[in-house]
């Protein structure tokens, strides 16, 4: 018996995400030096790190997913739209969540209120918004055409939330790698972090695949194919007795 | 048979349209010239009464005002249209792109006369000098929060349901306006930045608004 495509796709994902987050969680753990300045909560960056990028890269699927549904108006793209705004916003939680575990040892406080900080928790609510908005209304096509509309203005946020580092730096530090001048960094620390970051993008990826079946079974649902007409019953007329 | 009217034609219409519609309603001058005096004054004492915290949070005060402001103003963007029920009708006789920009245009009137009152009486009662880059980050800001408030007014104006989601939409999204209004308002802060971020965003806003605002027309 064959596999279809998909589900073979879908088990080299879930081989390699376990793969590389095993190799991620052993170089972070054990291979990679204690940050002599910031001591073991720098370890946290592991994971920071990769969910902050991989929320902007869902941030970024949703911007093209949404172009290409106003595009092409097919449901299938606004599906991936979703899919990718619900996993980004998981992630800009999660990583602000770490951000504030890792602050306070650091630098002593849960939140500070640095430019990137407030623009990550405001680019949150952005998106947040976008999900929001395709329950306004009843009309499925109508909800996706709105939440396509949010999630082309709201990423113009997106790039000014890294650029905030270089224009704004306060307390923040400034970008590590994606920056045009980078920090040195000991290449067993840059070695965990690519590797991090290549598991969750293909953990994300998995997740992804696996909400999209999920939203194209729901649109099923809520447009079955026109069920067949009902057979009428045959009329039977019985002649009225006369008392 | 008549020729079609041109884009700009239109937008002019629309434009007149909106200011005949506010000069008899005074719709948008009622909704938001109260709430901004009361904002500062309240803002006054919430901040105050040392001079030098009113000075530090004027600017503050001024953009946060504005920002806010946008929300109840977004309702008024097709309130009228939508009460009347000729909503329909006007989409239908105007082209997309000047039924958004004569929109635009009313909406950001309407801000950048609440931007004058909030900046004016912040000036007087908190004690502060109206700097020139100030000017320039009230025109600029006013018009990408003007964008982002006709480009949402119309999505509240199809979906009755959820008014409250108009403000998780619309004050995240105008973020970059009240930074950099705030920056340029206060003295001593450097301005090509703020002045920089502000035009980018202004551009940025307006654009994926004209872009998505068809979409928008089509329930």
């Amino acid at each position: 018996m064959r596999t279809h495509p998909s589900r073979t796709a879908d088990r080299l994902l879930v081989v390699a995400a376990a793969g590389t987050g095993l190799a991620a969680a052993v170089l972070a753990l054990l291979v990679a030096p204690t940050d002599a300045v910031q001591g073991q909560p720098q370890r946290l960056m592991y994971v920071h790190v990769p969910a902050a990028w991989l929320a902007y890269l869902c941030f970024a699927v949703v911007l093209l997913a949404s172009i290409a549904y106003l595009l092409r108006r097919d449901l299938r793209w606004d599906r991936v739209a979703q899919a990718a705004a619900e996993l980004g916003v998981g992630m800009t939680a999660l990583a602000i969540a770490l951000g504030s575990v890792w602050g306070r040892p650091v630098w002593g406080v849960w939140w500070v209120w640095d430019p990137r900080l407030v623009t990550t928790a405001v680019l949150l609510l952005v998106y947040l918004g976008h999900l929001s908005v395709r329950g306004l209304g009843d009309d499925r096509a109508a909800g996706a055409r709105r939440a396509a509309a949010v999630g082309i203005i709201g990423f113009v946020n997106v790039p000014i939330v890294h650029f905030s580092v270089v224009w704004w730096r306060t307390l923040h530090q400034p970008a590590s790698v994606l920056s045009p001048d980078p920090a040195p960094m000991d290449p067993r620390m840059a070695a965990a972090l690519g590797v991090a970051v290549l598991a969750f993008t293909l953990a994300g990826a998995l997740v992804v695949r696996r909400r999209l079946r999920v939203l194209a079974a729901l649109d099923a649902d809520h447009h079955p194919f026109p069920a067949p007409p009902v057979a009428a019953e045959p009329l039977v007329v019985l002649p009225r007795s006369r008392p | 048979m008549s020729a079609p009217v041109p884009l700009l034609a239109q937008a002019a219409a629309v434009l007149r349209r909106e200011i005949a519609v506010e000069r008899a309603g005074r719709e948008a001058l009622v909704t938001t010239a109260p709430f901004v005096a009361a904002f500062v004054v309240l803002a006054g004492l919430a901040f105050g009464p040392a001079p030098q915290q009113l000075a530090v949070a004027a600017g503050g005060t001024t953009w946060l005002a504005v920002l806010v402001a946008t929300v109840p103003l977004a309702r008024t963007v097709a309130g009228t249209e939508r009460a009347e029920d000729s909503w329909d009708l006007l989409r239908g006789l105007v082209a997309p792109g000047a039924l958004f920009a004569g929109k635009l245009l009313a909406t950001w009137g309407a801000l950048l006369l609440t931007a004058a009152l909030a900046g004016g009486l912040v000036a007087v009662l908190f004690d502060v000098p109206v700097l020139p880059q100030a000017i320039y980050g009230g025109v600029l800001g006013t018009l990408a929060l003007a964008a982002l408030t006709t480009g949402f007014g119309v999505l509240v104006a199809t979906g009755s349901r959820r008014r409250g989601l108009m403000a998780a939409l619309l004050l995240p999204a105008g973020l970059p306006a009240l930074l950099a209004g705030t920056q340029l308002s206060t003295p001593g802060v450097a301005v090509l930045p703020w002045a920089l971020l502000v035009t980018v965003y202004a551009t940025a806003v307006l654009v994926a608004a004209w872009a998505v605002f068809p979409v928008l027309l089509e329930e």
